[in-house]
């Protein structure tokens, strides 16, 4: 019993992690593309905490609303940028790291 | 039983990780798609293994969502997502 | 009871073969010099993980209709795997993106240097 409760622990501190290296490299970042793709990330890493907190149903809504459909409309507006800004893969107000 | 199979979820969460570490370090914009279907092959195992572990059924409904949502993420990825290196012939710019 | 056992035994041994795939996979996609061999990393390995992870997990459920669930699951997941493999290889291919050991300097490079 008490050895579910110390993995789960773990489990869930993992998790806990993630979440957070997610969320602060998805600030810090420069590229919008690989922003996109970590929101994507970061928003089904949150649904699988939302079910270890034992939510299942905003765990439904999290997974396709926070990162599926969210996720489309931020790609759709940075396609509809960079192809405004030519035909470079990179947007005018990105700077080298 | 239920530790075991706890255990297997923190050992896939582990490779998810691992995983979204070539996300955010991958040179090209393809291996940065490649998240999404990380999350559709990973994340679903994981939530299959912990449906089993916590007894419930929506758990693994939620895994159907991750699985087509990967699809349909990485459709839209290529579709809508990249821009054309120049030389190449660009995509068509709306639908 | 011996029946049991031998379920949970089964079990156990399909969820770690499953997770032997997956560490097979994760040290492909982080090791693995281009993103073409990324792609067969991720989409091959790691499907065949989900595989017997779904058959381990089978194995402890009681009702039929839920087995049923999860054989369309791994269908589902087989065939977008392939087809996701198949987009994003022919795109990065269009982009310009060379595969290891083709020679051609052109365009950007899919490797990654050394550290």
């Amino acid at each position: 019993m008490t050895d579910v409760v110390t993995t789960g622990l773990l489990l869930d501190g993992l998790i806990a992690l993630l979440l957070a290296g997610l969320a602060f490299r998805l600030l810090r970042t420069r590229d919008l593309f690989e922003a996109i793709m970590l929101f994507v990330a970061y928003g089904l890493t949150l649904a699988l905490a939302w079910i270890r907190v034992g939510a299942p149903d905003i765990a439904l809504a999290e997974a396709a609303l926070g990162a599926g459909v969210t996720g489309a409309l931020f790609l759709n507006a940075w396609h509809r940028l960079a192809v405004r800004a030519g035909s470079d893969d990179r947007l005018p107000m990105e700077a080298d790291p | 039983m239920t530790a075991f199979l706890v255990g297997v979820a923190f050992f896939l969460v582990a490779n998810l990780a691992g995983g979204l570490v070539r996300v955010i370090r991958g040179p090209t914009q393809a291996d940065r798609v490649i998240a999404a279907q990380l999350f559709g092959t990973t994340g679903v195992a994981i939530l299959l293994v912990l449906s089993v572990a916590a007894d419930s059924r929506p758990l693994m409904d939620t895994a159907l969502i991750f699985a087509l949502l990967a699809v349909v993420m990485t459709v839209v990825f290529v579709k809508r997502g990249w821009v054309r290196a120049p030389g190449t012939p660009t995509a068509p710019e709306d639908a | 009871m011996t029946l049991e056992l031998v379920v949970d035994g089964l079990t156990v041994l399909f969820l770690l073969t499953g997770c032997f795939f997956f560490l097979a996979g994760t040290v492909g996609l982080l090791r693995f010099p281009d993103v073409y061999c990324r792609l067969h990393a991720l989409t091959k390995a790691d499907s065949l993980g989900l595989g017997f992870v779904v058959a381990g997990v089978a194995l402890q459920l009681r009702s039929w209709h839920e087995v049923l669930l999860l054989g369309i699951l791994w269908f589902l997941v087989l065939s977008a795997a392939a087809t996701i493999c198949y987009l994003v290889a022919s795109e990065a291919l269009a982009q310009g993106v060379d595969p290891v050991g083709s020679g051609a300097s052109q365009g950007q490079s899919g490797t990654e240097e050394a550290p």
